[in-house]
C-alpha cells in the first residue's frame, strides 16, 4: 500500500508540473492583459504538433528534442504576437464577455487549422533515448517524468525571478497594474505588453514541445490539459504564478489519488475542489495584491 | 415612420412560411439539419435570455440541454410507460429543478470569470457523472431511440414520420419563441433589463435582484432542457457530447453571430451556424475554421451581430432620408 501511495504521489507531482507548464502562460497572459485565454490549450497543442513535425516519432537525442521544443516556443510566440495585435488589443475597450468569446473563436480557428494542416491521425512520440529509461527508488520512475518535474520547477523559478526581481519583470508589472500611468512616465506600454504576451504564448508552445512525449498526440490534446490548467489558474488566483504552481500541484495530487482511491470516477474530485474553492475563496489562494 | 414596423412581421412571416414549406422542398438530410437549427435556436434564445436580460454569461449551459436529452432518452430507451408529451414535460421540469439548484449555488458569486468557470466546472462534473453511469450508457450514450407515436384518443400523431416530427418541432419552436418574446417585452423583461444595466440601482428601487436572476437562470435552464428533450428523439441518439463545453459554446456563438442586443439575434445566428456547417461539411476542420473566423470577424467589426448590422443599415437609411427631407424644407 505504501508503494502505491508513493507511486500515486509521484504521479501526482508529475501531472501537477505538466499542468503548471500549461497554466504558466495562461496566468501570465491574464496578469498582463486581464484576458482569460480560452485558446491557450490550442496553442499548446499547436506547439506539440510543431515539435512532432520536427523530431518525428523518435527524437534522436535530448538536445534535438529540446531544440524542437524551442522552435515550437518561437513559432507559437510569434502567433501570440499576431493574436495580440490583430485581435486582443482591439478588444481592450469592449466588455469582458466579448473578449472571452473572441478567444473562444480563436480556439475554434486554431483547432480547425490544426485539423486541416496536420490531419486527424493520432501520433505517438517517444522521449529521446536518454530519458526513456526507468530508475528504481523504491518505486519505478521514468527519467522523462523526472525531466518534466525539473522543467516545471525551472520555468517556475525563472518566471518568479524574472517577474519579481528583474527590471523587465518590474516594468511588465507596472504596465499591468496601471497602463495609463505607465504611459505617462514614458514606458512603451503597447510594446511591453506585446513582448510579454509573446513570452506567455511561447510558454504554451514550449510546454507543447516538452510534454509531447507524455501521451499520444491528437486533436483532443489541447482540451485535456486546458481544463486542468484553467482550474489551477482560477484556484491559484488569476495572474499569480506562485498560485498557479501550488494549485497545479494540488490538482495533480488530487487527480492522482482520485484514480487510486476512487477508481470508478476519475476526474471528479478536482472539479469538486474547484467548485468549493470558488465558492469559499473566489479570489483564489494567492490573490493579486492591489 | 420607419420601415421596420411592417418589415419585421413580413420577414417573420416569410421565415415561418419557408420553415413550413421545407419538408416539400429539401431532402431528408437537410430537413434534419433545419430541425436541429430550430432546436439550437431555442437553446440559444434561452442562453441569451440570461445574457441579455440578467447579464449572466454561463459557460456550462449545455448541461441543461444534455439533462433534458438524457431524461427523455432514458425514458424511451428503458421503455418507461410514460406518454411522450409527459416525458418531455418531466425532462423540462428536471432541467428546471437542476437549474434552480445550480442558480442557488452559482449566483452566490455572480462575477464574470468566476461565474464562467463555475458553470463550466459544474457542467463538466455532471458530464463526468453521466459518463460513469451504466443506466445512461456511460461514454457511449443511448442510441437507437425510437421516435414515439402520440395517441390523443380521437386521433394519433405518428412522429415516426420525419415530416410529422419536423412540424412537431416547428410548433414547439414557435410556441417557445412567441412565449419568450411576450415574456421579455412585458413588465418583467423591463425590470430584468434594469437589473442588467445597473443592478445596484435596481436593488435600490426595490427590485430583488438575486431572486430575479435565479428566476431567469431557472427559466433558461428549463427551455434548454426542453430543446434537448426534443433533440434526443429527433437525432435518435444522445451522448455526453450534448453536455460538453463545446456544445455550451454553441448558443454563445449563435447569439454573438446573430447579435446579442436583439431578441431575434440568437435565432439568426443558430441558422447561420447550421448553414456554415452544412456548406463546409465535406472538408475536415474547415467548418470550425470558418465558424471561428466568422465569429472573430463579427466580434471585431460588428459586435452587435447580423441583427445589429441590419439595424445600423436601417438607421443610416433613415438618417439620409430625414436629411434630404430637411433640405427640401429649406
Amino acid at each position: 500500500m505504501t508503494a502505491q501511495i508513493a507511486f500515486a504521489a509521484a504521479n501526482g507531482i508529475v501531472l501537477g508540473m505538466a499542468v503548471f507548464l500549461v497554466a504558466a502562460g495562461l496566468t501570465l497572459v491574464f496578469g498582463i492583459l486581464k484576458v482569460f485565454n480560452f485558446a491557450h490549450g490550442s496553442f499548446f497543442m499547436i506547439g506539440a504538433y510543431i515539435a512532432h513535425a520536427i523530431t518525428g516519432q523518435d527524437p534522436s537525442s535530448l538536445p534535438y528534442f529540446l531544440f524542437a521544443a524551442f522552435v515550437a516556443a518561437l513559432a507559437v510566440g510569434a502567433m501570440g504576437i499576431a493574436t495580440d495585435t490583430l485581435v486582443l488589443r482591439r478588444l481592450s475597450s469592449v466588455a469582458n464577455d466579448y473578449t472571452l468569446i473572441a478567444t473562444f473563436a480563436i480556439l475554434l480557428l486554431c483547432d480547425g487549422a490544426t485539423k486541416m494542416v496536420f490531419g486527424q491521425d493520432i501520433y505517438a512520440v517517444y522521449p529521446p533515448a536518454v530519458l526513456d529509461q526507468t530508475m528504481d527508488v523504491g518505486i519505478l520512475l521514468t527519467y522523462y517524468s523526472v525531466f518534466i518535474v525539473a522543467c516545471g520547477i525551472i520555468v517556475f523559478v525563472l518566471l518568479e525571478l524574472g517577474l519579481n526581481r528583474l527590471w523587465f519583470g518590474k516594468l511588465v508589472q507596472t504596465v499591468a497594474r496601471d497602463p495609463w500611468m505607465a504611459g505617462v512616465i514614458g514606458l512603451r506600454v503597447q510594446r511591453l505588453k506585446l513582448v510579454s504576451v509573446g513570452v506567455s504564448f511561447a510558454l504554451a508552445g514550449l510546454a507543447g514541445g516538452l510534454l509531447v512525449a507524455n501521451q499520444s498526440l491528437s486533436l483532443s490534446l489541447g482540451h485535456s490539459y486546458l481544463l486542468l490548467a484553467f482550474n489551477s489558474v482560477i484556484v491559484g488566483g488569476l495572474g499569480s504564478i506562485r498560485g498557479a504552481f501550488v494549485a497545479a500541484l494540488i490538482f495533480g495530487l488530487f487527480e492522482s489519488f482520485n484514480s487510486l482511491l476512487l477508481p470508478s470516477m476519475p476526474g471528479t474530485v478536482s472539479y469538486m475542489v474547484l467548485i468549493a474553492v470558488i465558492l469559499l475563496k473566489p479570489e483564489g489562494l494567492f490573490p493579486e495584491r492591489t | 415612420m420607419n420601415g421596420s414596423s411592417f418589415m419585421r412581421p413580413a420577414v417573420i412571416l416569410l421565415f415561418v412560411a419557408a420553415l413550413a414549406a421545407a419538408p416539400f422542398a429539401v431532402n431528408q438530410g437537410l430537413l434534419f439539419l433545419i430541425g436541429i437549427a430550430m432546436l439550437q435556436a431555442m437553446f440559444a434564445l434561452s442562453w441569451n435570455l440570461m445574457f441579455r436580460y440578467a447579464g449572466l454569461a454561463s459557460f456550462g449551459h449545455a448541461m441543461f440541454y444534455g439533462i433534458g436529452g438524457y431524461a427523455v432518452a432514458a425514458i424511451i430507451f428503458h421503455g418507461f410507460p410514460l406518454p411522450f408529451l409527459l416525458a418531455i414535460l418531466l425532462s423540462t421540469a428536471i432541467g428546471a429543478v437542476v437549474a434552480f439548484v445550480v442558480a442557488l449555488i452559482v449566483l452566490q458569486r455572480a462575477a464574470g470569470i468566476q461565474l464562467a468557470v463555475l458553470t463550466l466546472a459544474l457542467s463538466q462534473l455532471v458530464l463526468l457523472f453521466v459518463s460513469y453511469t451504466d443506466f445512461l450508457g456511460r461514454d457511449d450514450g443511448l442510441s437507437g431511440l425510437a421516435r414515439p407515436v402520440l395517441d390523443f384518443g380521437f386521433f394519433t400523431l405518428d412522429l415516426r414520420s420525419p415530416t410529422a416530427f419536423y412540424y412537431f418541432i416547428m410548433v414547439a419552436f414557435a410556441l417557445v419563441t412567441a412565449g419568450l418574446l411576450w415574456f421579455v417585452s412585458g413588465r418583467f423583461g423591463r425590470v430584468l433589463l434594469a437589473v442588467r444595466i445597473d443592478s445596484e440601482r435596481a436593488a435600490f428601487l426595490g427590485v430583488d435582484v438575486r431572486r430575479k436572476r435565479i428566476f431567469v437562470f431557472t427559466l433558461a435552464g428549463a427551455i434548454a432542457s426542453f430543446a434537448g428533450a426534443l433533440a434526443a428523439p429527433w437525432a435518435q441518439i444522445i451522448s455526453t457530447d450534448s453536455m460538453s463545453w463545446f456544445n455550451s459554446a454553441q448558443p454563445m456563438l449563435a447569439t454573438l453571430l446573430g447579435g446579442a442586443g436583439s431578441y431575434w439575434g440568437p435565432v439568426i445566428g443558430a441558422f447561420g451556424l447550421i448553414l456554415v456547417n452544412y456548406f463546409t461539411r465535406t472538408f475536415v476542420g474547415l467548418s470550425e475554421f470558418m465558424v471561428g473566423g466568422i465569429l472573430l470577424f463579427v466580434v471585431l467589426l460588428a459586435p452587435s451581430g447580423i441583427a445589429g448590422f441590419f439595424e445600423m443599415l436601417r438607421r443610416m437609411r433613415n438618417r439620409t432620408r430625414t436629411a434630404s427631407a430637411r433640405e427640401h424644407n429649406q
